[in-house]
Protein backbone atom coordinates (compact mmCIF):
# COMPACT_ATOMS: atom_id res chain seq x y z
CA UNK A 1 0.00 0.00 0.00
CA UNK A 2 1.21 3.49 -0.72
CA UNK A 3 1.85 5.99 2.03
CA UNK A 4 -0.87 8.27 0.63
CA UNK A 5 -3.41 5.44 0.88
CA UNK A 6 -2.33 4.87 4.48
CA UNK A 7 -2.95 8.52 5.26
CA UNK A 8 -6.66 8.25 4.42
CA UNK A 9 -8.90 8.83 7.39
CA UNK A 10 -12.31 10.41 8.09
CA UNK A 11 -12.27 14.18 8.23
CA UNK A 12 -13.83 16.69 10.59
CA UNK A 13 -15.21 15.66 13.96
CA UNK A 14 -15.52 11.98 12.91
CA UNK A 15 -11.75 11.77 12.54
CA UNK A 16 -11.31 12.62 16.19
CA UNK A 17 -14.27 10.65 17.53
CA UNK A 18 -13.46 7.42 15.73
CA UNK A 19 -9.69 7.54 15.46
CA UNK A 20 -7.60 4.59 16.49
CA UNK A 21 -4.35 6.24 15.40
CA UNK A 22 -1.84 6.74 18.20
CA UNK A 23 -0.78 10.15 16.91
CA UNK A 24 -4.37 11.43 16.73
CA UNK A 25 -5.14 10.07 20.18
CA UNK A 26 -1.89 11.56 21.51
CA UNK A 27 -2.93 14.94 20.13
CA UNK A 28 -6.39 14.58 21.70
CA UNK A 29 -4.84 13.83 25.09
CA UNK A 30 -2.44 16.78 24.82
CA UNK A 31 -5.13 19.27 23.78
CA UNK A 32 -7.45 18.00 26.52
CA UNK A 33 -4.66 18.36 29.09
CA UNK A 34 -3.91 21.91 27.92
CA UNK A 35 -7.58 22.89 28.33
CA UNK A 36 -7.66 21.31 31.78
CA UNK A 37 -4.47 23.15 32.80
CA UNK A 38 -6.27 26.41 32.06
CA UNK A 39 -9.45 25.32 33.89
CA UNK A 40 -7.41 24.26 36.92
CA UNK A 41 -5.26 27.38 36.56
CA UNK A 42 -8.33 29.61 36.65
CA UNK A 43 -9.30 27.91 39.92
CA UNK A 44 -5.80 28.53 41.26
CA UNK A 45 -6.14 32.22 40.45
CA UNK A 46 -9.45 32.36 42.34
CA UNK A 47 -7.62 30.87 45.33
CA UNK A 48 -4.67 33.26 45.03
CA UNK A 49 -6.93 36.29 44.50
CA UNK A 50 -8.85 35.53 47.70
CA UNK A 51 -5.54 35.12 49.54
CA UNK A 52 -4.07 38.41 48.31
CA UNK A 53 -5.09 39.98 51.60
CA UNK A 54 -6.45 38.72 54.92
CA UNK A 55 -10.21 38.70 55.44
CA UNK A 56 -12.95 37.36 53.19
CA UNK A 57 -13.44 39.47 50.07
CA UNK A 58 -13.88 37.65 46.75
CA UNK A 59 -15.57 34.27 47.31
CA UNK A 60 -17.42 32.62 50.18
CA UNK A 61 -15.45 30.03 52.19
CA UNK A 62 -17.44 27.04 50.93
CA UNK A 63 -16.73 28.00 47.32
CA UNK A 64 -13.07 28.55 48.24
CA UNK A 65 -12.95 24.97 49.54
CA UNK A 66 -14.54 23.73 46.31
CA UNK A 67 -11.83 25.58 44.38
CA UNK A 68 -8.96 23.99 46.35
CA UNK A 69 -10.54 20.54 45.93
CA UNK A 70 -11.33 20.84 42.24
CA UNK A 71 -8.06 22.61 41.39
CA UNK A 72 -6.18 19.55 42.64
CA UNK A 73 -8.45 16.98 40.99
CA UNK A 74 -8.44 18.83 37.66
CA UNK A 75 -4.67 19.39 37.62
CA UNK A 76 -3.77 15.84 38.66
CA UNK A 77 -6.32 13.77 36.75
CA UNK A 78 -7.14 16.22 33.96
CA UNK A 79 -3.84 18.01 33.40
CA UNK A 80 -0.68 16.13 34.30
CA UNK A 81 -1.84 12.52 33.78
CA UNK A 82 -3.48 13.07 30.36
CA UNK A 83 -0.51 15.19 29.24
CA UNK A 84 1.90 12.35 29.98
CA UNK A 85 -0.50 9.87 28.37
CA UNK A 86 -0.50 12.12 25.29
CA UNK A 87 3.30 11.94 25.22
CA UNK A 88 3.08 8.16 25.66
CA UNK A 89 0.67 7.80 22.75
CA UNK A 90 2.71 9.94 20.41
CA UNK A 91 6.15 8.77 21.41
CA UNK A 92 6.13 5.17 22.61
CA UNK A 93 5.22 3.59 19.23
CA UNK A 94 7.68 5.94 17.49
CA UNK A 95 10.42 5.15 20.01
CA UNK A 96 10.04 1.37 19.97
CA UNK A 97 9.46 1.13 16.20
CA UNK A 98 5.82 -0.06 16.45
CA UNK A 99 3.10 0.81 13.90
CA UNK A 100 0.64 1.85 16.63
CA UNK A 101 -0.37 1.05 20.19
CA UNK A 102 -1.13 -2.62 20.80
CA UNK A 103 -4.87 -2.05 21.39
CA UNK A 104 -5.94 0.89 19.24
CA UNK A 105 -9.71 0.70 19.78
CA UNK A 106 -9.22 0.48 23.54
CA UNK A 107 -6.98 3.51 23.17
CA UNK A 108 -9.84 5.50 21.65
CA UNK A 109 -12.14 4.52 24.52
CA UNK A 110 -9.49 5.39 27.14
CA UNK A 111 -9.37 8.92 25.81
CA UNK A 112 -13.08 9.49 25.23
CA UNK A 113 -13.94 8.48 28.79
CA UNK A 114 -12.04 11.53 30.01
CA UNK A 115 -14.07 14.45 28.62
CA UNK A 116 -17.25 12.89 30.03
CA UNK A 117 -15.57 12.28 33.40
CA UNK A 118 -14.57 15.92 33.61
CA UNK A 119 -17.94 17.23 32.44
CA UNK A 120 -19.39 15.20 35.32
CA UNK A 121 -16.78 16.46 37.78
CA UNK A 122 -17.07 20.13 36.82
CA UNK A 123 -20.86 20.07 36.60
CA UNK A 124 -20.83 19.30 40.32
CA UNK A 125 -20.23 23.04 40.78
CA UNK A 126 -23.80 23.67 39.60
CA UNK A 127 -25.72 21.17 41.75
CA UNK A 128 -27.32 22.09 45.09
CA UNK A 129 -24.56 22.40 47.68
CA UNK A 130 -21.92 22.83 44.99
CA UNK A 131 -18.89 20.72 44.18
CA UNK A 132 -16.74 18.59 46.47
CA UNK A 133 -15.22 20.75 49.19
CA UNK A 134 -13.43 18.32 51.48
CA UNK A 135 -10.05 18.40 49.70
CA UNK A 136 -8.90 16.17 46.84
CA UNK A 137 -8.09 13.43 49.37
CA UNK A 138 -11.85 13.05 50.04
CA UNK A 139 -11.31 12.21 53.71
CA UNK A 140 -14.38 11.09 55.62
CA UNK A 141 -16.34 12.27 57.55
CA UNK A 142 -16.42 15.43 55.36
CA UNK A 143 -16.77 13.46 52.13
CA UNK A 144 -19.55 11.30 53.60
CA UNK A 145 -21.44 14.41 54.68
CA UNK A 146 -20.76 16.43 51.49
CA UNK A 147 -23.30 17.50 48.87
CA UNK A 148 -24.33 15.40 45.86
CA UNK A 149 -21.32 17.04 44.17
CA UNK A 150 -19.29 14.39 46.04
CA UNK A 151 -21.26 11.64 44.23
CA UNK A 152 -20.47 13.29 40.91
CA UNK A 153 -16.82 13.30 41.97
CA UNK A 154 -16.84 9.63 42.95
CA UNK A 155 -18.36 8.57 39.63
CA UNK A 156 -15.96 10.85 37.74
CA UNK A 157 -13.04 9.23 39.58
CA UNK A 158 -14.34 5.81 38.56
CA UNK A 159 -14.38 6.89 34.92
CA UNK A 160 -10.89 8.42 35.13
CA UNK A 161 -9.70 5.25 36.87
CA UNK A 162 -11.07 2.99 34.12
CA UNK A 163 -9.45 5.28 31.54
CA UNK A 164 -6.10 5.15 33.34
CA UNK A 165 -6.13 1.38 33.84
CA UNK A 166 -7.04 0.74 30.20
CA UNK A 167 -4.32 3.19 29.15
CA UNK A 168 -1.80 1.43 31.38
CA UNK A 169 -2.74 -1.98 29.95
CA UNK A 170 -2.25 -0.57 26.46
CA UNK A 171 1.17 0.89 27.29
CA UNK A 172 2.40 -2.35 28.87
CA UNK A 173 1.02 -4.51 26.04
CA UNK A 174 2.68 -2.21 23.49
CA UNK A 175 6.08 -2.13 25.16
CA UNK A 176 6.19 -5.85 25.93
CA UNK A 177 4.86 -7.08 22.59
CA UNK A 178 5.46 -4.45 19.89
CA UNK A 179 9.15 -3.53 20.13
CA UNK A 180 11.09 -3.63 16.88
CA UNK A 181 13.27 -6.72 16.38
CA UNK A 182 16.55 -6.27 18.21
CA UNK A 183 15.25 -3.71 20.70
CA UNK A 184 15.87 -5.54 23.94
CA UNK A 185 14.46 -4.07 27.15
CA UNK A 186 17.79 -2.51 28.03
CA UNK A 187 18.01 -0.82 24.63
CA UNK A 188 14.72 1.02 25.12
CA UNK A 189 14.82 4.82 25.45
CA UNK A 190 14.50 6.00 29.06
CA UNK A 191 11.14 7.63 28.35
CA UNK A 192 9.75 4.22 27.37
CA UNK A 193 11.24 2.62 30.48
CA UNK A 194 9.78 5.23 32.81
CA UNK A 195 6.36 4.83 31.18
CA UNK A 196 6.50 1.04 31.47
CA UNK A 197 7.11 1.36 35.19
CA UNK A 198 4.49 4.11 35.50
CA UNK A 199 1.94 1.87 33.80
CA UNK A 200 2.55 -0.85 36.40
CA UNK A 201 2.12 1.76 39.15
CA UNK A 202 -1.19 2.84 37.59
CA UNK A 203 -2.35 -0.73 37.41
CA UNK A 204 -1.54 -1.37 41.06
CA UNK A 205 -2.79 1.98 42.41
CA UNK A 206 -5.94 2.99 40.55
CA UNK A 207 -8.05 -0.07 41.49
CA UNK A 208 -7.28 0.68 45.15
CA UNK A 209 -8.59 4.24 44.74
CA UNK A 210 -11.64 2.82 42.98
CA UNK A 211 -12.19 0.50 45.97
CA UNK A 212 -11.82 3.38 48.44
CA UNK A 213 -14.28 5.70 46.68
CA UNK A 214 -16.74 2.83 46.15
CA UNK A 215 -16.74 2.30 49.93
CA UNK A 216 -17.35 6.05 50.32
CA UNK A 217 -20.29 5.79 47.92
CA UNK A 218 -21.85 2.88 49.82
CA UNK A 219 -21.31 4.73 53.12
CA UNK A 220 -23.12 7.72 51.65
CA UNK A 221 -26.10 5.90 50.16
CA UNK A 222 -26.35 2.24 51.05
CA UNK A 223 -26.13 2.20 54.84
CA UNK A 224 -22.62 0.79 55.19
CA UNK A 225 -20.23 2.07 57.86
CA UNK A 226 -16.78 1.46 56.43
CA UNK A 227 -15.57 4.85 57.62
CA UNK A 228 -18.21 5.80 60.19
CA UNK A 229 -16.88 5.38 63.73
CA UNK A 230 -20.42 5.53 65.17
CA UNK A 231 -21.31 2.45 63.12
CA UNK A 232 -18.13 0.52 63.99
CA UNK A 233 -16.14 1.80 61.02
CA UNK A 234 -12.84 3.62 60.96
CA UNK A 235 -12.21 6.94 59.16
CA UNK A 236 -8.46 6.38 59.47
CA UNK A 237 -8.79 3.25 57.35
CA UNK A 238 -9.83 5.50 54.45
CA UNK A 239 -6.63 7.47 54.89
CA UNK A 240 -4.56 4.29 54.73
CA UNK A 241 -6.35 2.98 51.64
CA UNK A 242 -6.34 6.40 49.96
CA UNK A 243 -2.61 6.95 50.47
CA UNK A 244 -1.79 3.40 49.39
CA UNK A 245 -3.05 4.77 46.07
CA UNK A 246 -1.96 8.36 46.68
CA UNK A 247 1.75 7.91 47.13
CA UNK A 248 2.32 5.76 44.02
CA UNK A 249 0.17 8.40 42.29
CA UNK A 250 2.86 10.96 43.12
CA UNK A 251 5.35 8.83 41.19
CA UNK A 252 2.85 8.25 38.38
CA UNK A 253 2.98 12.04 38.03
CA UNK A 254 6.77 12.30 38.10
CA UNK A 255 8.35 9.16 36.55
CA UNK A 256 7.41 10.12 32.95
CA UNK A 257 8.92 13.54 33.72
CA UNK A 258 12.17 11.76 34.61
CA UNK A 259 11.91 10.00 31.27
CA UNK A 260 11.46 13.25 29.32
CA UNK A 261 14.42 14.88 31.09
CA UNK A 262 16.48 11.77 30.31
CA UNK A 263 15.74 12.21 26.58
CA UNK A 264 16.36 15.96 26.42
CA UNK A 265 19.49 16.41 28.53
CA UNK A 266 21.67 14.01 26.43
CA UNK A 267 20.41 15.64 23.19
CA UNK A 268 21.50 19.15 24.18
CA UNK A 269 24.66 17.89 25.93
CA UNK A 270 25.55 15.94 22.76
CA UNK A 271 26.54 12.99 24.93
CA UNK A 272 24.85 9.67 25.72
CA UNK A 273 22.91 9.55 28.97
CA UNK A 274 25.31 8.88 31.85
CA UNK A 275 24.47 5.66 33.72
CA UNK A 276 21.60 4.35 31.58
CA UNK A 277 21.21 1.09 33.49
CA UNK A 278 21.42 2.78 36.87
CA UNK A 279 18.63 5.11 35.69
CA UNK A 280 16.44 2.08 34.92
CA UNK A 281 17.16 0.43 38.27
CA UNK A 282 16.69 3.73 40.12
CA UNK A 283 13.27 4.18 38.48
CA UNK A 284 12.26 0.64 39.43
CA UNK A 285 13.52 1.19 43.01
CA UNK A 286 11.51 4.39 43.34
CA UNK A 287 8.43 2.54 42.07
CA UNK A 288 8.91 -0.25 44.63
CA UNK A 289 9.53 2.16 47.51
CA UNK A 290 6.45 4.20 46.53
CA UNK A 291 4.26 1.33 47.79
CA UNK A 292 5.77 1.16 51.28
CA UNK A 293 5.81 4.80 52.34
CA UNK A 294 2.13 5.80 52.21
CA UNK A 295 1.63 6.56 55.90
CA UNK A 296 4.14 9.43 55.84
CA UNK A 297 1.11 11.46 54.73
CA UNK A 298 -0.56 10.70 58.05
CA UNK A 299 2.17 10.95 60.69
CA UNK A 300 -0.09 13.16 62.82
CA UNK A 301 -3.04 10.74 62.77
CA UNK A 302 -1.66 8.73 65.66
CA UNK A 303 0.41 5.69 64.78
CA UNK A 304 2.55 3.36 66.89
CA UNK A 305 6.15 4.55 67.19
CA UNK A 306 7.39 1.60 65.13
CA UNK A 307 5.07 2.67 62.31
CA UNK A 308 6.28 6.26 62.43
CA UNK A 309 9.89 5.07 62.31
CA UNK A 310 9.31 2.57 59.49
CA UNK A 311 7.54 5.08 57.27
CA UNK A 312 10.09 7.80 58.09
CA UNK A 313 13.14 5.70 57.17
CA UNK A 314 11.47 4.09 54.13
CA UNK A 315 10.62 7.57 52.84
CA UNK A 316 14.17 8.79 53.36
CA UNK A 317 15.43 5.84 51.33
CA UNK A 318 13.69 7.24 48.24
CA UNK A 319 16.30 9.99 48.24
CA UNK A 320 18.95 7.40 47.26
CA UNK A 321 17.61 6.35 43.81
CA UNK A 322 16.40 9.91 43.22
CA UNK A 323 19.91 11.15 43.97
CA UNK A 324 21.29 8.61 41.50
CA UNK A 325 19.09 10.20 38.83
CA UNK A 326 20.00 13.79 39.66
CA UNK A 327 23.73 12.99 39.66
CA UNK A 328 23.35 11.08 36.38
CA UNK A 329 21.72 14.10 34.72
CA UNK A 330 24.48 16.35 36.06
CA UNK A 331 27.14 13.89 34.88
CA UNK A 332 25.51 13.77 31.42
CA UNK A 333 25.91 17.54 31.17
CA UNK A 334 29.46 17.44 32.54
CA UNK A 335 31.92 18.36 29.78
CA UNK A 336 29.15 18.11 27.18
CA UNK A 337 28.81 20.48 24.22
CA UNK A 338 25.88 22.20 25.86
CA UNK A 339 23.40 24.46 24.11
CA UNK A 340 20.43 26.03 25.82
CA UNK A 341 17.39 25.82 23.57
CA UNK A 342 14.01 26.06 25.30
CA UNK A 343 13.58 22.29 25.93
CA UNK A 344 17.01 22.17 27.59
CA UNK A 345 16.25 25.27 29.68
CA UNK A 346 13.04 23.69 30.97
CA UNK A 347 14.86 20.38 31.56
CA UNK A 348 17.63 22.05 33.59
CA UNK A 349 15.05 24.05 35.56
CA UNK A 350 13.23 20.77 36.13
CA UNK A 351 16.34 19.13 37.60
CA UNK A 352 17.19 22.05 39.88
CA UNK A 353 13.68 22.96 41.07
CA UNK A 354 12.47 19.37 41.40
CA UNK A 355 15.50 18.78 43.62
CA UNK A 356 14.35 21.64 45.87
CA UNK A 357 10.97 19.88 46.08
CA UNK A 358 12.81 16.66 46.90
CA UNK A 359 14.74 18.32 49.73
CA UNK A 360 11.59 19.80 51.28
CA UNK A 361 10.12 16.31 50.92
CA UNK A 362 12.99 14.96 52.99
CA UNK A 363 12.25 17.59 55.64
CA UNK A 364 8.61 16.46 55.67
CA UNK A 365 9.71 12.83 55.93
CA UNK A 366 11.18 13.48 59.38
CA UNK A 367 8.23 12.41 61.54
CA UNK A 368 8.85 14.73 64.53
CA UNK A 369 9.39 17.73 62.23
CA UNK A 370 6.29 16.80 60.23
CA UNK A 371 4.19 17.32 63.35
CA UNK A 372 4.89 21.03 62.85
CA UNK A 373 4.81 21.13 59.02
CA UNK A 374 1.72 18.95 58.54
CA UNK A 375 -1.19 20.72 56.77
CA UNK A 376 0.73 24.01 56.50
CA UNK A 377 1.71 25.99 53.43
CA UNK A 378 5.13 24.31 53.64
CA UNK A 379 3.45 21.19 52.28
CA UNK A 380 1.75 23.27 49.54
CA UNK A 381 5.14 24.74 48.56
CA UNK A 382 6.75 21.28 48.59
CA UNK A 383 4.31 19.53 46.31
CA UNK A 384 4.07 22.44 43.89
CA UNK A 385 7.86 22.33 43.49
CA UNK A 386 7.47 18.63 42.70
CA UNK A 387 4.39 18.89 40.49
CA UNK A 388 4.78 22.26 38.74
CA UNK A 389 8.52 22.72 38.38
CA UNK A 390 8.76 18.92 38.26
CA UNK A 391 5.94 17.45 36.21
CA UNK A 392 4.65 20.56 34.40
CA UNK A 393 8.10 21.89 33.47
CA UNK A 394 8.97 18.45 32.08
CA UNK A 395 5.73 18.48 30.07
CA UNK A 396 6.65 21.90 28.66
CA UNK A 397 10.20 20.71 27.96
CA UNK A 398 8.86 17.66 26.14
CA UNK A 399 6.35 19.72 24.18
CA UNK A 400 9.08 22.05 22.87
CA UNK A 401 11.37 19.09 22.22
CA UNK A 402 8.89 17.07 20.14
CA UNK A 403 6.82 19.91 18.61
CA UNK A 404 9.04 19.86 15.48
CA UNK A 405 8.36 16.11 15.09
CA UNK A 406 4.61 16.55 15.65
CA UNK A 407 4.02 19.65 13.52
CA UNK A 408 6.90 19.60 11.04
CA UNK A 409 7.88 23.14 12.05
CA UNK A 410 10.41 24.66 14.43
CA UNK A 411 8.86 26.83 17.13
CA UNK A 412 9.96 30.45 17.64
CA UNK A 413 13.02 30.14 19.89
CA UNK A 414 12.90 33.75 21.11
CA UNK A 415 9.30 33.40 22.24
CA UNK A 416 10.14 30.02 23.78
CA UNK A 417 12.87 31.61 25.89
CA UNK A 418 10.50 34.40 26.94
CA UNK A 419 8.00 31.74 28.00
CA UNK A 420 10.71 29.92 29.95
CA UNK A 421 11.98 32.91 31.90
CA UNK A 422 8.51 34.27 32.68
CA UNK A 423 7.49 30.80 33.88
CA UNK A 424 10.55 30.30 36.06
CA UNK A 425 10.30 33.73 37.66
CA UNK A 426 6.52 33.52 38.08
CA UNK A 427 6.70 30.02 39.51
CA UNK A 428 9.38 30.81 42.11
CA UNK A 429 7.67 34.04 43.09
CA UNK A 430 4.47 32.08 43.68
CA UNK A 431 5.77 29.11 45.59
CA UNK A 432 9.05 29.98 47.30
CA UNK A 433 7.41 32.38 49.80
CA UNK A 434 4.95 29.61 50.69
CA UNK A 435 7.79 27.74 52.42
CA UNK A 436 8.17 30.65 54.83
CA UNK A 437 4.40 30.93 55.31
CA UNK A 438 4.23 27.26 56.23
CA UNK A 439 7.18 27.38 58.59
CA UNK A 440 5.54 30.39 60.29
CA UNK A 441 2.40 28.31 60.79
CA UNK A 442 -0.07 29.32 58.06
CA UNK A 443 -2.46 26.37 57.55
CA UNK A 444 -3.38 25.17 54.05
CA UNK A 445 -6.95 25.15 52.64
CA UNK A 446 -8.10 28.34 54.41
CA UNK A 447 -9.68 31.41 52.75
CA UNK A 448 -8.51 33.81 55.48
CA UNK A 449 -5.31 34.14 57.50
CA UNK A 450 -3.64 36.02 60.31
CA UNK A 451 -2.36 39.46 59.35
CA UNK A 452 1.35 38.63 59.77
CA UNK A 453 1.15 36.34 56.72
CA UNK A 454 0.03 39.15 54.39
CA UNK A 455 3.27 40.14 52.65
CA UNK A 456 4.39 36.68 51.53
CA UNK A 457 0.84 35.95 50.35
CA UNK A 458 0.87 39.10 48.24
CA UNK A 459 4.18 38.08 46.62
CA UNK A 460 2.69 34.66 45.98
CA UNK A 461 -0.45 36.07 44.35
CA UNK A 462 1.53 38.43 42.10
CA UNK A 463 3.73 35.49 41.07
CA UNK A 464 0.70 33.31 40.33
CA UNK A 465 -0.73 35.90 37.92
CA UNK A 466 2.66 36.20 36.19
CA UNK A 467 3.00 32.42 35.93
CA UNK A 468 -0.61 31.84 34.86
CA UNK A 469 -0.79 34.49 32.17
CA UNK A 470 2.63 33.65 30.74
CA UNK A 471 1.19 30.23 29.84
CA UNK A 472 -0.95 32.01 27.22
CA UNK A 473 2.34 32.64 25.46
CA UNK A 474 2.82 28.85 25.27
CA UNK A 475 -0.57 28.46 23.61
CA UNK A 476 0.36 31.18 21.09
CA UNK A 477 3.68 29.45 20.35
CA UNK A 478 2.01 26.05 19.84
CA UNK A 479 -0.64 27.50 17.49
CA UNK A 480 2.01 29.45 15.58
CA UNK A 481 4.19 26.32 15.24
CA UNK A 482 1.28 24.14 14.13
CA UNK A 483 0.34 26.68 11.43
CA UNK A 484 3.77 27.23 9.92
CA UNK A 485 7.33 28.34 10.46
CA UNK A 486 10.75 27.05 9.59
CA UNK A 487 10.57 23.48 8.30
CA UNK A 488 11.85 20.90 10.73
CA UNK A 489 14.20 18.20 9.50
CA UNK A 490 13.63 14.53 10.33
CA UNK A 491 16.30 14.89 12.97
CA UNK A 492 15.21 18.24 14.36
CA UNK A 493 17.98 18.48 16.96
CA UNK A 494 21.65 17.96 16.16
CA UNK A 495 22.33 15.71 19.15
CA UNK A 496 19.05 13.76 19.09
CA UNK A 497 19.22 9.97 19.04
CA UNK A 498 16.42 7.44 18.65
CA UNK A 499 13.96 5.95 16.19
CA UNK A 500 11.52 8.88 16.31
CA UNK A 501 14.15 11.03 14.58
CA UNK A 502 14.48 8.58 11.67
CA UNK A 503 10.96 9.31 10.37
CA UNK A 504 10.13 12.57 8.55
CA UNK A 505 8.84 15.67 10.35
CA UNK A 506 5.90 15.89 10.72
CA UNK A 507 5.68 12.17 11.41
CA UNK A 508 3.47 10.55 8.72
CA UNK A 509 0.02 9.34 9.78
CA UNK A 510 1.33 5.76 9.83
CA UNK A 511 4.92 4.93 10.71
CA UNK A 512 6.92 1.71 11.02
CA UNK A 513 4.37 -0.41 9.12
CA UNK A 514 7.47 -2.53 8.55
CA UNK A 515 9.40 -2.70 11.81
CA UNK A 516 12.94 -1.33 11.73
CA UNK A 517 15.77 -3.64 12.79
CA UNK A 518 17.80 -2.51 15.79
CA UNK A 519 21.49 -3.42 15.88
CA UNK B 1 -7.70 2.65 7.38
CA UNK B 2 -6.54 -0.71 8.69
CA UNK B 3 -2.83 -1.13 9.16
CA UNK B 4 -0.87 -4.15 8.06
CA UNK B 5 -2.20 -7.06 10.12
CA UNK B 6 0.14 -8.17 12.88
CA UNK B 7 1.28 -11.82 12.90
CA UNK B 8 -1.20 -14.09 14.69
CA UNK B 9 1.31 -15.03 17.42
CA UNK B 10 1.88 -11.36 18.21
CA UNK B 11 -1.87 -10.68 18.33
CA UNK B 12 -2.33 -13.58 20.76
CA UNK B 13 0.53 -12.31 22.93
CA UNK B 14 -1.04 -8.85 23.10
CA UNK B 15 -4.43 -10.24 24.12
CA UNK B 16 -2.78 -12.52 26.71
CA UNK B 17 -0.91 -9.57 28.25
CA UNK B 18 -4.00 -7.35 28.26
CA UNK B 19 -6.29 -9.98 29.80
CA UNK B 20 -3.75 -10.88 32.49
CA UNK B 21 -3.36 -7.23 33.47
CA UNK B 22 -7.11 -6.60 33.43
CA UNK B 23 -7.72 -9.61 35.69
CA UNK B 24 -5.05 -8.29 38.07
CA UNK B 25 -6.68 -4.83 38.18
CA UNK B 26 -10.17 -6.22 38.81
CA UNK B 27 -8.84 -8.59 41.48
CA UNK B 28 -7.11 -5.69 43.24
CA UNK B 29 -10.33 -3.65 43.24
CA UNK B 30 -12.30 -6.59 44.68
CA UNK B 31 -9.57 -7.28 47.26
CA UNK B 32 -9.58 -3.65 48.43
CA UNK B 33 -13.34 -3.72 48.85
CA UNK B 34 -13.24 -7.13 50.56
CA UNK B 35 -10.53 -5.96 52.99
CA UNK B 36 -12.72 -2.99 53.84
CA UNK B 37 -15.62 -5.32 54.63
CA UNK B 38 -13.58 -7.72 56.73
CA UNK B 39 -11.96 -4.96 58.84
Amino acid sequence: MSTAHHDEHPTGIMRWLTTTNHKDIGTLYLVFALIMFFVGGAMALVIRTELFQPGLQIVDPNFFNQMTTLHALVMIFGGVMPAFTGFANWQIPLMVGAPDMALPRLNNWSFWLLPFAFILLLSSLFVPGGGPAGGWTLYPPLSVQGSMGTDFTILAIHMMGISSVLGAINVIATILNMRAPGMTLLKMPLFVWTWLITAFLLLAAMPVLAGAVTMLLTDRHFGTHFFNAAGGGDPVMFQHVFWFFGHPEVYILILPAFGIASQIIPTFSRKPLFGYESMVYATASIAFLSFIVWAHHMFTVGMPLAGELFFMYATMMIAVPTGVKVFNWAATMWKGSLTFETPMLFAIAFVMLFTIGGFSGLMLAIAPADFQYHDTYFVVAHFHYVLVSGAVFAILAGAYYWLPKWTGHMYNETLGKWHFWLSVIGFNLTFFPQHFLGLAGMPRRIPDYAIQFTEFNQWSTVGSYLFGFSQLLFVAIVIQTARGGKKAEAKAWEGAEGLEWTVPSPAPYHTFATPPRIK
Amino acid sequence: MPMTRLPESQRRAIVRTAVTLAVFAIALFVYTFWRGMSK
